[in-house]
């Protein structure tokens, strides 16, 4: 059997809406703070550190290979090595499963793994005539010629292309994030009403949590440039004063007539980052650390892209079949609220038979999840969801809380756009 | 003797004269070098198969640094300064009228007479290399260009850019040499040897010469004006002098006899240039001030190289990872010079807005830098990375060194530093930044008591260069010397002094401050005594001075000095009232001044007279008296108790740690200058008629006796010689 690959432990940023509180800071300056604050929190020497792997979605122009750009901000070893893996939402579990192959290959003893997202730097780019009109611009050698290529603007040609928009739509079937919720929602009869109670859970969830300071341990303030004058301690996404009434009223984003799918039933729009350290059970032992969990066994699966809500139920599946292990083994899940819909879309694949017959290939239910072990902290609709952290920030707080409940055994799980699915066991003792 | 230059022509008629002065990493000149140079020039004028003439260095990173200081210094006679300069001109003159076309190669530091040497050839050219500077960098010394500078250089790339050389005494590098026309042609240094192969070829081709000349010229209406009209030189030097004025207090006379020399010879022939050159400088090097610059530079040299022990092997800690406790002010500032030196430091506080403070200040310095283009964007903020906040002691395994500087109080830092002592490594140093406490007191609870120095930096941070360095009795002589060597490195001047209340630059100067508040008390006009100090020399008064620093860190630092010293560290009653009224100087806008944007005017609302009436008058001879051999006299105990191990490092403390006047040359230069028997026999009149304060120490009557003085003592010194 294989070793198990310890989480020694993990912190975050507070996550914090997009244009908002870190305007001022980039994906690779989030990164940088949970990096450089993890090494300090573990007493760890920067010399034992393998390499690096950080998370992104949306990769700035500025950082590319944005892990290697943390890791020099962070002021770790320039002979250190880091890279950075894109696998859409879940890239911050896709840097922990990488980190994780590396160290049981024996190719890595140490590795910090971890996710970064800021939302608010996706940039704006021109759209495909403006660009073509720079282009002749550049080729155009004479004034006359630069003249004649000017002629041709038009002030439709200014109209940006919001890279976040483009960036939370699949181009291949043409629809956006929200649209395949609508899907589920329709196909799987969730109503908007489900939707909105699901929504203010979360949101009772999560301010619950940050009242009783569930998620001090795990996050490091930020101290806000340029001014710093502010310093960021606390998620800024839940609401404690968000009422079904004021839910209710939104109207729907996706789909203005018929849909279901508002604002305030999906993720939040943020940023943040977070950071794991990672390494073999008997090498943390052998550095006298306690681990704050073990990875148990984790497994990605694909599906219709126009369904990939579903992704966590099509990667637990996986998950079983490679762990043995059943629903009813978990004591915790957290699955990525990407929206209210496609969450309890899968509530209701896992507790159907039918659902696992024709799309798992099972003979039975995946098994029920117990909603009251489900999110109890709370989920992206409150906390927000910076594409490329979350994966990460599930791991941990899912850990942080099964310690905190004296439990053992969890499971995180989240859908990706493109349609895929991850999941990931993880166990504390 | 071992030649400096050799000479080597090949057959294309390139010749290459090599200085390459033996046994020394740098080339200077000094007579004989100047002498040899001379009679290479003199067989050069008749060499009939040289077409071209490279004059190269054989130094790595370094053409010619400069002339020989310690000559300067110890020029004697003006006939034998006048000698030494004449011969100088005549030698570049020399090389100026040579046949055909000669090129200084620059690769590497270019000073002074260096440069002057470069500027005395036909063309000049230079390597990218970072090491490669140019400059003249007289003026910081107390002296002039005095081998043509003043003359070629202006000439060359213009009176305002020449002028500006001149009077900042600042290099610039390789590009900006070639931007200024100063430098001909700019080589990739890797592909030097190639590049200049074609340009010596070039150099004898007509054509080409004369597109080189041409890009020299200086272009533009307004640099026409100012340069070629005598309405625009005039214009040009009165705003220079005004600026120089301002600058120095007119103390120093070394810019102005330069702007002399340039106003005079501008715009005359450059051979008569030369004359009024070398009467001026002749003027200087006899000036006391120049010799006191000089003696200060080599102090400056001393210390550089000065391990921290009298017997130090190389035993210095590598240092990666720091971290300050407390982030105050100093803390902020401490933190700063750590990040800018990229060492990450992890900043403790007991809240998250103390640390979001430290923050603020380094941000605040580095927005200054931006400002004046000293630093870029990205680079701010990857230094800012080097921060980190915490409010427990994680990622304290890890530090290599601690410096603490958290509030001035004994018994919270001793619980602190017992806290700390159980987070860190064993072999992790621990500092304090204390100003006045006393480092074996601190340590006294410490399990490992060798691993604890002082280093005692000054506000604010990034502008004070002294950092006083504390060892206790205990402390290891590894840690001192890693401490000394990372101040260094964060381009600090670290000097070692001994444990005592005040340490060496506060006690002194705190001495003269407590002096300052008698006389007020006695009745003496405030204004009339802040005036007669800044007279003296000293940046700001004893009033302004204690405003600034605040009046209720000034009266407890005080009140801990006269613990220590008794009587003459006596605080007198005022200063506590004004501390309870709120007077607390610039921070609330009140103290002995009124402070109103940046106009201050005498407190005259306040309830303390002698703070707001205007008082009786006492020459300012005795002020002025008074205030330096107060601190004269607390000086001199210092050398006694071992404090300092040399004066003319207290005298550079003094410098670097309050501003003390350097064209004096320092406190005891000047009391070698009054001579003992005057300082003993004011402070025996001024012990009879003020105050028994003023009875001199055991040292100065041992001095009398020895007729010692505190410079240049031979033999049998009279203050013991520190031991760590």
């Amino acid at each position: 059997m294989k070793e198990r690959i310890a989480i020694i432990d993990g912190i975050r940023t507070p996550f914090c809406k997009s244009g908002g509180k870190y305007k001022t800071l980039q994906a690779d300056d989030l990164g940088a703070i949970v990096l450089k604050e993890l090494v300090a929190r573990t007493n760890l020497d920067v010399n034992e550190i393998s390499e690096v792997i950080f998370g992104n979605v949306a990769q700035p122009i500025h950082a590319a290979n944005i892990a290697r750009v943390i890791t020099l901000k962070a002021h770790l070893p320039e002979s250190l090595i880091a890279y950075t893996v894109q696998r859409n939402c879940a890239s911050g579990m896709e840097a922990i499963t990488t980190a994780a192959n590396k160290i049981l290959a024996d190719e890595a003893d140490v590795i910090i793994a971890g996710g970064t997202e800021s939302m608010t730097h996706i940039p704006l780019i021109y759209n495909e005539k403006m660009t073509q009109l720079f282009a002749a611009l550049f080729r155009a050698k004479t004034l006359w010629q630069r003249l004649k290529v000017l002629k041709t603007f038009r002030l439709g040609f200014l109209k940006p292309i919001i890279g976040l928009q483009q960036g939370l739509s699949d181009s291949v079937i043409g629809l956006n994030m929200g649209q395949t919720a609508e899907i589920l929602a329709r196909e799987f009869a969730i109503t908007r009403e489900d939707q909105d109670r699901f929504s203010l859970r979360s949101h009772r969830r999560a301010c619950n949590a940050i009242q009783q300071q569930y998620f001090k341990s795990e996050i490091v303030p930020v101290p806000i440039p340029p001014k710093y004058n502010q310093i960021c301690s606390e998620d800024d996404g839940p609401r404690a004063q968000q009422t079904i009434e004021a839910l209710q009223k939104l109207r729907p984003y996706f789909d203005r007539l018929t849909g279901t799918v508002t604002a305030g039933n999906a993720s939040q729009i943020t940023d943040g980052a977070s950071a794991v350290l990672l390494m073999k059970e008997s090498r943390a032992q052998a550095m006298g650390y306690t681990p704050l969990g073990y990875l148990k066994e984790y497994a990605y699966a694909a599906l219709p892209a126009d369904h990939m809500g579903l992704g966590p139920a099509y990667a637990t599946a996986k998950l079983f079949d490679k762990s043995q292990l059943s629903m009813d083994a978990f004591d915790l899940v957290e699955m990525n609220e990407a929206f209210a819909s496609q969450v309890i879309a899968n509530e209701r694949a896992f507790t159907s038979k039918e659902f696992g017959q024709k799309n798992l290939g099972r003979s039975e239910a995946l098994g029920e999840i117990n909603p009251d072990l489900l999110n109890v902290n709370g989920g992206a609709i409150a906390l927000g969801h910076p594409v490329g952290t979350s994966g990460t920030r599930l791991v941990l707080t899912l850990l942080r809380e099964l310690r905190r409940r004296e439990k053992q055994l969890g499971l995180a799980t989240l859908c990706v756009g493109g349609g895929q699915g991850a999941a990931l066991a993880v166990e504390v003792n | 003797m071992e030649k400096a230059f050799k000479l080597h022509v090949d057959t294309q008629g390139i010749a290459e004269l090599i200085f390459d002065k033996p046994d020394k990493s740098m080339n200077v000149f000094s007579a004989d070098v100047m002498d040899e140079l001379g009679r290479h020039l003199e067989d050069l004028a008749y060499a009939q198969d040289i077409k071209v003439l490279l004059i190269k260095s054989a130094k790595k990173n370094c053409f010619i640094a400069g002339a020989d200081i310690n000559e300067i210094e110890e020029v004697k006679s003006r006939v034998r300064i006048e000698q030494m300069i004449t011969m100088g001109h005549d030698v570049f003159s020399r090389l100026e009228k040579l046949p055909y076309p000669t090129i200084a190669v620059i690769d590497g530091v270019c000073l002074g007479g260096g440069l002057e040497l470069a500027l005395a050839c036909t063309y000049r050219v230079v390597t990218d290399h970072a090491k490669t500077s140019l400059g003249l960098p007289e003026v910081s010394l107390g002296i002039i260009p005095g081998w043509g500078g003043t003359q070629r250089l202006p000439r060359l790339i213009g009176l305002t850019q020449g002028m500006q050389m001149i009077l900042s005494g600042k290099a610039i590098d390789a590009r900006k040499a070639y931007k200024l026309k100063l430098a001909d042609a700019i080589f990739p240094k890797e592909f030097l040897a190639d590049s200049l192969l074609d340009f010596a070829k070039k150099c004898q081709i007509y054509k080409e010469q004369d597109k080189i000349i041409k890009r020299r010229k200086q272009k533009g209406l307004i640099s026409f004006f100012l340069e070629k009209t005598p309405f625009g030189r005039s214009m040009v030097f009165k705003n220079a002098k005004k600026s120089v004025l301002a600058k120095s207090g007119g103390h120093y006379p070394a810019p102005l006899a330069a702007l002399k020399v340039l106003q005079r010879s501008f715009h005359i022939d450059i051979y008569d240039g030369l004359k009024i050159e070398i009467e001026e400088v002749v003027k200087l090097v006899d000036n006391p001030i120049t010799k006191h610059l000089i003696s200060l530079f080599h102090t400056g040299e001393e210390l550089k190289k000065d391990p921290g022990l009298l017997n130090a092997h190389d035993r210095s800690k590598a240092i990666r990872s720091t971290a300050v406790l407390g982030a105050g002010i100093m803390g902020g500032g401490i933190a700063w010079l750590l990040s800018k030196k990229e060492y990450p430091v992890r900043i403790k506080d007991i809240s998250w807005n103390g640390i979001a403070q430290a923050y603020q200040s380094a941000q605040g310095i580095y927005n200054q830098l931006l400002k004046i283009r000293k630093i870029k964007p990205h680079e701010v903020n990857r230094k800012m990375h080097c921060l980190s906040g915490t409010v427990d002691y994680s990622g304290f395994k890890q530090l290599d060194i601690i410096i603490e500087a958290i509030v001035e109080d004994l018994t919270i830092k001793k619980q602190i530093f017992n806290e700390l002592e159980q987070h860190i490594r064993s072999d992790a140093i621990l500092c304090s930044n204390t100003s006045s406490l006393s480092i074996k007191e601190i340590s006294e609870n410490m399990v490992n008591p060798e691993r604890f120095v002082g280093m005692h930096f000054f506000n604010p941070v990034n502008r004070m260069p002294l950092v006083e360095v504390i060892p206790s009795d205990k402390t290891d002589p590894d840690v001192i010397v890693t401490v000394v060597s990372l101040l260094k490195q964060l381009g600090k001047t670290p000097i070692i002094v001994g444990d005592c209340p005040g340490f060496l630059v506060n006690r002194i100067l705190l001495a003269g401050m407590t002096e300052a508040l008698h006389l007020l008390k006695e009745g003496v006009d405030m204004e009339f005594i802040d005036s007669v100090i800044e007279a003296y020399g000293m940046p700001m008064g004893p009033f302004l001075l204690a405003d600034t620093v605040g009046i209720d860190v000034a009266y407890k630092v005080i009140l801990l000095l006269e613990k220590a010293y008794g009587d003459r560290m006596h605080a007198p009653d005022f200063l506590r009232e004004m501390v309870d009224l709120d007077l607390l100087g610039k921070k609330n806008k009140a103290g002995f001044y009124l402070y109103q944007g940046k106009t201050k005017q005498r407190n005259s609302r306040s309830s303390i007279d002698v703070i707001s009436k205007k008082g009786t008058s006492k020459s300012s001879e005795e002020v002025l008296d008074r205030f330096i051999f107060s601190m004269l006299n607390e000086a001199c105990r210092c050398l006694e108790e071992n404090i300092i191990r040399k004066p003319h490092y207290l005298d550079m403390a003094l410098i670097l740690g309050t501003g003390y006047p350097p064209f004096r040359g320092g406190l005891l230069k000047e009391a070698d200058s009054l001579g003992i028997d005057v300082i003993i026999k004011k402070c025996e009149h001024y012990s009879q008629s003020v105050h028994s304060r003023f009875t001199p120490c055991e040292l100065l009557y041992k001095m009398q006796r020895g007729k010692h003085t505190f410079y240049q003592s031979k033999g049998d010194i009279p203050w013991q010689v520190a031991i760590n």
